[in-house]
């Protein structure tokens, strides 16, 4: 079965690029423009793998992740933001990310980090 | 309020970094080498920015706009003209740039260069400066100068005098030409030069 992956993010363009990267690897996408709907898609579907931006409109990413680990301690989170600040690497791993891409990712970021946190077990470490 | 010569040089010289990084962003992007004009800094009063930003672009502009937050706080726009923003979609979406319209494709591209740009520049400065900046959602908006401006300026009592810090850039086969700008108010500017000058501290 194809591993299940959420994107989270308000930019269409940034959607569209990471699921051309996805699907041909083999990954079901499924797409959420703001926080609110991700959290409710997850809560349906239990994707293996979240990609989440941080700034959106709505709810913020961080806000999502905290929540999206109340819903699931074990969720796996890929937080992909333009935010370069060492600052927010450390807020969200505190927070309980797996892994940081920064913007503009290159396909062989992502695909390595979806890799990297599939093959860990529930609770592993950030990257 | 005037910046001394070794305060000017030290803020260009963050700049510097953090326009570099925004630049290695739009290069990834682009897949085009971004070559970088030196960055400007002047300091001007709020009701003279306008006036300030003139001689960089003429006519209807597309702006993407956010306001960070933090220990310094102001705004940080990319301003490119509508043909720029044209051949920058062309170059992310493959399709056409003619006619030189800002449609909806062009839009979310130029929203997505625009929050990547400006958080390649601020986010430098957070690292450099040891700082956590926030950013608002990018905003994207078709108008004249002077309207870009002027959403910056109304309701904004405190904000006195502005640091226009501009830096262009061209892509080297595409003949594109845009501006970063960000302004800060005197007391932000004050926050980043105290900054900037414990960083060299630092690093003695």
């Amino acid at each position: 079965m194809k591993p299940k992956v959420l994107i989270v993010d308000d930019s269409a363009l940034s959607r569209r690029t990471l699921r051309q990267i996805l699907e041909p690897a083999g990954y079901a996408v499924e797409e959420a423009a703001d926080g609110l709907i991700a959290l409710e898609l997850y809560s349906l579907d239990r994707p293996d793998v979240v990609l989440l931006d941080l700034v959106m409109k709505g709810m913020y990413g961080l806000e999502v992740l905290i929540k999206l680990r109340e819903l699931d301690a074990n969720a796996r989170v890929v937080v992909v933001s333009a935010d370069i600040q060492t600052s927010s690497h450390t807020l969200v791993e505190e927070a309980g990310a797996r892994a940081f891409v920064n913007k503009p990712f290159d396909k062989a970021d992502i695909l390595k980090a979806m890799t990297s946190v599939l093959q860990e077990p529930p609770g592993g470490t950030y990257r | 309020m005037e910046l001394t010569a070794e305060q000017q040089d030290a803020l260009v010289e963050v700049i510097n970094i953090a326009f570099g990084r925004a630049a290695a962003s739009l290069s990834k992007l682009t897949g085009q080498r971004v070559q970088l004009e030196v960055p400007q800094v002047t300091m001007c009063p709020i009701e003279e920015l306008s006036r300030g930003l003139r001689p960089m672009i003429v006519g209807d502009v597309a702006s993407v706009h956010q306001i960070f937050s933090g220990p310094v706080v102001g705004d940080a726009l990319l301003v490119i003209d509508q043909r720029s923003a044209a051949i920058l979609k062309e170059l992310l979406t493959s399709e056409p740039a003619l006619p030189l319209e800002i449609d909806a494709s062009a839009r979310e591209v130029l929203t997505e260069i625009g929050n990547i740009l400006l958080n390649a520049c601020l986010g430098t400065f957070g690292n450099l400066l040891q700082v956590q900046v926030s950013f608002s959602v990018p905003h994207l908006t078709l108008e004249t100068l002077e309207g870009v401006v002027s959403s910056i300026t109304v309701g904004r009592q405190g904000l006195r005098y502005a640091l226009i810090v501009h830096a262009g850039f061209r892509l080297r086969d595409s003949n594109l030409t845009g501006y970063l700008v960000i302004v800060l108010s005197v007391a932000s500017i004050e926050r980043l030069i105290r900054a900037i000058e414990q960083r060299e501290r630092d690093q003695r």
